[in-house]
């Protein structure tokens, strides 16, 4: 099996590393480099400090930490819903990674997984849990074998047990491996799953942190902001701030894909400019070619355009302000090359495949969304599709039980309105000529 | 009684049945195990399933149904499956999909049969290595049309794995003798 390198190694400014320490770090993924690296600290520092679990909230709440898995909740916050009284709880992480253009958790594994272990050992006890899952998706085969060997050694060292350090402190763990279904990665699709079913979403209000996995309170947390939580009660509420703008504490893992000279995973502080990130950091696009759009936050993320690239910043205040989202941070790259009519028909393919079929909205929508676009694509559209496809669009947003159909409707929206003289185009072509454009 | 399940795989659906807070929480888990084996789920291990361990053809037929990882026919030995999703589509993968199942036919046209068949899926979760294919449970990177089609030329010359062996197997035995 080809062994993943991160292409940075040793490049990364020093300063900006948090999750990825251990980047270039030969065998990396053990508990022993871990603990060389300060591991497993702050489980201790907070069971043999006697710190309360309202005070490592406190602390999660005052790094402005927000959820990195794409909705940017504050994770202190989500954590303090979670009501006080006795009775079981449940912790799970969220690694069903599979927003197209994401992969960063995966990294995170591939780092070194107990990260991920001792945030979440702290996320459960700040909870009171006593139970955690890692829910991982199915094809992620390397990951899942990283995750269980790295749960083995917690357990063997005693950081996982019934007596954690002998301070009395009781928290098992688990992975647990879904199946090919993106909708698992929503919340409460996933606690679907993971309760044996179909893994389609559930109305909210209750939220999970009251009714959850088997209707007892339950947090769902992504790999990245669990992963950074230890880090945070090491250094300090004070020390992540640093990092990052006002509002969009901290660093984040920003996966980039598409044509650029440097792929790869990076860590930056939020706030970073975009288009530094993609020219100097990635060293621009391949082959000298020239930038026409940007999907800045995985496929569910509304397109930037060239121009609006220019001067965004990528933190959560920046990005909603441009109408679009910095999502799970998967950049998206698309050169002048591309027809984005045909990025539309791809990504429409995506969500037809991957809607659930719960809500009518969205199981009808994102057929029809498909065909509209396919049909152009095969020179068969007419005048006035890009249009239709927007308002069908526009008419799938917030009319149903999860998010999964807004994620359809923001490509669908902008693309048809940010490239209307691309569709414009397309009409004109026959069926041969409009099948030889990409 | 004779098992459906080897005695192996039915050390592993009793071990599954008790690790989580219900018993059809093991439903997903238990039919990874099942196709690991078989190489796919068949009607017949799912009715298994309910004589044999309890589990209700209805909850299981309801995972089954729903995620795209079971297999619920017979497959080949190998499959090989690219992400179609943007960011493997922006390096060509639509091409290396079409290669590899233009290769595939043209082979199996001339009259010899290639162990192999070719699948589009939805994002793998690896983007920034596109295009991105999977050869049963092994991942390969940057995988252009060239890449694909000495992936079906090596993998063809290996050993079958053992879970194809036993779907054949299988499959002969159903055969009406003659």
């Amino acid at each position: 099996m080809p062994v993943m390198k991160s292409p940075y190694n040793g490049r990364q400014p020093n300063e900006f590393r948090i999750l990825t320490e251990l980047e270039g770090v030969p065998n990396s993924r053990s508990i022993e480099t871990y603990k060389k690296h300060g591991g497993y600290a702050a489980l201790e520092k907070i069971l043999k400090g006697g710190m309360s679990p309202d005070e490592v909230i406190n602390i999660v709440k005052a790094s402005g930490l927000r959820g990195r898995g794409g909705a940017g909740f504050p994770t202190g916050m989500k954590w303090g819903f979670v009501p006080k009284a006795p009775g079981e709880k449940y912790l799970i992480t969220n690694f069903d990674e599979g927003e197209p253009g994401t992969y960063k958790d995966r990294y995170i594994a591939e780092l070194n997984a107990h990260m991920l272990i001792e945030g979440k050992l702290i996320g459960a006890y700040a909870i009171g849990a006593s139970k955690s899952y890692i829910y991982i998706r199915g094809e992620f085969y390397e990951e899942i074998a990283w995750c269980e060997q790295a749960i083995k050694e917690a357990y063997d060292a005693g950081y996982l047990g019934d007596n954690i350090l002998g301070t009395g402190f009781k928290h098992h763990m688990d992975v647990y491996v879904g199946a090919g279904a993106y909708i698992c990665g929503e919340e409460t699709g996933l606690i679907s799953s993971l309760e044996g079913k179909k893994g389609q979403p559930k109305l909210k209000p209750p939220f999970p942190a009251v009714k959850g996995y088997l209707g007892k309170p339950t947090i769902v947390n992504n790999v990245e902001t669990l992963a950074v939580v230890p880090w945070i009660i090491r250094n300090g509420a004070e020390a992540y701030k640093k990092f990052g703008t006002e509002k969009s504490a901290g660093t984040k893992l920003f996966n980039i894909s598409g044509p650029v000279v440097r792929p790869g995973c990076y860590e930056l502080p939020l706030g970073y400019p975009l288009k530094k990130f993609i020219y100097e950091d990635c060293g621009g696009l391949i082959d000298g070619k020239k930038l026409k759009a940007v999907i800045p936050g995985g496929a569910s993320a509304p397109v930037l355009t060239a121009e609006e690239v220019e001067n965004m910043t990528m933190d959560y205040e920046a990005f909603a302000a441009a109408g679009t989202m910095l999502g799970s941070g998967a950049v998206i790259v698309i050169p002048e090359d591309v027809s984005m009519v045909h990025v539309l028909e791809n990504l429409m393919h995506f969500f037809k495949d991957e809607s659930c079929g719960q809500c009518t909205p969205c199981r009808e929508g994102t057929g029809w969304l498909l065909k509209m676009s396919r049909d152009i694509v095969n020179g068969e559209g007419a005048p006035g599709d890009a249009e239709k496809i927007a308002e069908v669009a526009g008419k799938m947003m917030g009319r149903t039980i999860c998010t999964f159909s807004d994620a359809a409707a923001g490509p669908a929206r902008s693309i048809p309105q940010k490239f209307a003289h691309e569709f414009v185009e397309f009409y004109k072509l026959n069926k041969t000529a409009a099948q030889e454009v990409r | 009684m004779s098992s459906f399940f080897s005695t192996e795989l039915n050390k592993k659906i009793k071990e599954y049945l008790g690790r989580y807070e219900t018993k059809r929480s093991s439903i997903l888990p238990i039919l990874h195990a099942v196709q690991d084996e078989n190489d796919w789920i068949s009607p017949e291990a799912v009715q298994a399933l309910e004589t044999e361990h309890g589990l209700s053809v209805v909850d299981v037929n309801e995972v089954l149904s729903f995620y795209t990882m079971y297999r619920k026919a017979p497959p080949k030995p190998y499959r090989l499956e690219v992400c179609g999703s943007i960011s493997c589509w922006l390096h060509g993968a639509d091409k290396t999909i079409a290669e590899a199942k233009k290769h595939i036919a043209a082979v199996e046209a001339a009259g010899k049969p290639v162990p192999f068949e070719c699948h589009k899926v939805e994002c793998l979760g690896v983007c920034g290595y596109a295009p991105v294919a999977l050869v049963n449970k092994d991942r390969h990177l940057n995988v252009t049309p060239e890449a694909a089609l000495k992936l079906i030329e090596d993998y063809s010359k290996k050993e079958l794995p053992a879970a194809a062996k036993k779907c054949a197997a299988d499959l002969a035995a159903r055969q009406p003798k003659p």
